[in-house]
């Protein structure tokens, strides 16, 4: 215990007293699996994940951050094109949609794609978009993106407790892909429960990465990226 | 990391959750008391790691992830908003004019925190839900009062932050604090009004290394800073 020379006001910077090395609350990981063409792993990379974006943090803010601050976020998706967040209640608010019994009011907020790269970038804090991202398809540079697959629940183990994300991807294109960078993104809608005023905002990038070496998928290959969150690990 | 050596399927589950990669942080927390006697003057500044996140704070922060819908085209929550958060796989809400298949309502979802404190201990298990014994609001004996409930947010941190005032005849000794979430559903109920589906969660749990001692009149804050690498 300290005790303090006067009224001040509340410091928001992380000090470094605080807390102690090796005492992690939250993880994030990135594993990606690589496969030749008969299937067979031949490779396994594994990484800590550092980057949510200012993305993220803005949608996770709480609404009394909103509330008392009285400001509003800017998203940029994936695009460039952009739309305001501001958390609310009550009929102006446009909020997150969550899906409802009206079959006219389908608009979705929803896992839109571990997207792969052969780019980089220094600031993924600011990042809205992956620097060379590599589309869907067969042709030349190009993976085809195969299924998402969301958790059904949460793991635990002890005190920890985990749940991942996966997307596989194939090799097509007749020549070897690097993979060097990695995003996740949302498909997100804002709207009033009213559903008196919706903006679709576009995919957003919500978490980014840089591998700390690039990942080589043969021709013919496949290649699977894991994302996992974790508590107490 | 590179793996040196080739491994079988059966070994990706353990490579999903590595625990033999360098020590780097993602997120770090810690809370911070002030307590203030009834002229103002500060008696007390405590401050330590917070160390127990629960199940709960991993689920919230799936939410902006994995998203609220199963997919671009079904009206269903992803299984594990239902099967973990409890939440409606549909909302309910009340349809103008279903013959017409009117647009008209919906619903949407948004969360907020706020703080618990308590004077009570417990072990930890990622699995809590609620405090030991928690310190209700009010000015009665072993009570406090809520004032207000506030938030900051610089760069990669969100701190959260209560102040409550001891009106009780009794010194208050708290010993715990938890992180509190709560999760609207905002839909327009059966009688065509404004409503909310409400839903609250302990995000952490953890217990003062050193009892916060508010003698009568005193207030106090009590925050909790969650810090992301970015």
């Amino acid at each position: 215990m300290m005790i303090g020379k006067g009224v001040d006001e509340v410091n928001i910077r992380m000090p470094e007293d605080a807390y102690e090395r090796g005492n992690y609350v939250f993880s994030a990981y990135l594993t990606a699996v690589v496969r030749d063409s008969k299937g067979n792993i031949i490779k396994v990379h594994r990484q800590r994940s550092h980057s949510p974006t200012a993305n993220f943090l803005w949608l996770f803010l709480p609404l009394t951050w909103y509330n008392n601050s009285g400001s509003s976020y800017t998203i940029t998706n994936v695009t460039g094109g952009t739309c305001s967040y501001e958390a609310g209640l009550g009929g102006n608010a446009q909020d997150i949609s969550y899906p409802s019994n009206n079959p006219e009011a389908k608009l979705p907020t929803y896992l839109a794609v571990i997207q792969v790269g052969s780019g980089s970038q220094s600031n993924p804090y600011s990042a809205t978009r992956l620097a060379a991202p590599i589309s869907n398809g067969s042709g030349s540079g190009q993976l085809v993106y195969n299924s998402l697959s969301v958790p059904t629940t949460i793991a635990i183990n002890g005190n920890s407790a985990y749940f991942y994300i996966v997307q596989s991807y194939s090799n097509v294109s007749g020549a070897t892909i690097n993979i060097t960078e990695v995003g996740i993104f949302l498909q997100l809608v804002l709207q009033t429960y009213t559903n008196t005023a919706s903006t679709n905002c576009g995919q957003v990038l919500l978490w980014y990465d840089v591998f700390s070496s690039p990942i080589s998928v043969p021709n013919n290959g496949s290649v699977t990226i894991y994302y996992t969150f974790m508590v107490n690990p | 990391m590179v793996t040196s050596d080739l491994v079988s399927e059966d070994d990706i589950a353990n490579f999903v959750i590595p625990n033999d990669l360098p020590d780097e942080p993602m997120l770090k927390a810690y809370m911070e008391v002030k307590v203030y006697d009834k002229e103002g003057h500060i008696i007390q500044y405590h401050r330590q790691p917070m160390r127990s996140p629960t199940q709960w704070l991993l689920a919230l922060m799936a939410i902006p992830i994995i998203g609220t819908y199963s997919s671009s085209s079904t009206e269903q929550a992803p299984s594990f908003l239902v099967n973990v958060l409890g939440l409606p796989s549909q909302q309910s809400t009340y349809i103008t004019n279903p013959t017409y298949g009117s647009p008209y309502n919906s619903a949407n979802i948004v969360w907020d925190f706020s703080i618990q404190l308590g004077s009570g201990t417990q072990a930890f298990s990622v699995t809590l839900k609620s405090l030991a014994a928690p310190i209700a609001n009010g000015s009665g004996a072993g009570q406090l009062s809520y004032v207000a409930t506030t938030a900051s947010y610089s760069g990669t941190t969100i701190y959260t932050y209560v102040t409550v005032i001891n009106y009780s005849p009794t010194t208050i000794n708290v010993t715990e604090i938890g992180l509190i979430g709560i999760i609207y559903i905002q839909y327009q109920n059966s009688s065509n009004a404004w409503a909310t589906n409400t839903f609250t969660y302990l995000l952490t749990y953890d217990t003062f290394s050193l009892a916060i001692t508010l003698p009568p009149g005193a207030i106090a804050t009590f925050g909790v800073a969650l810090s992301f690498s970015g």
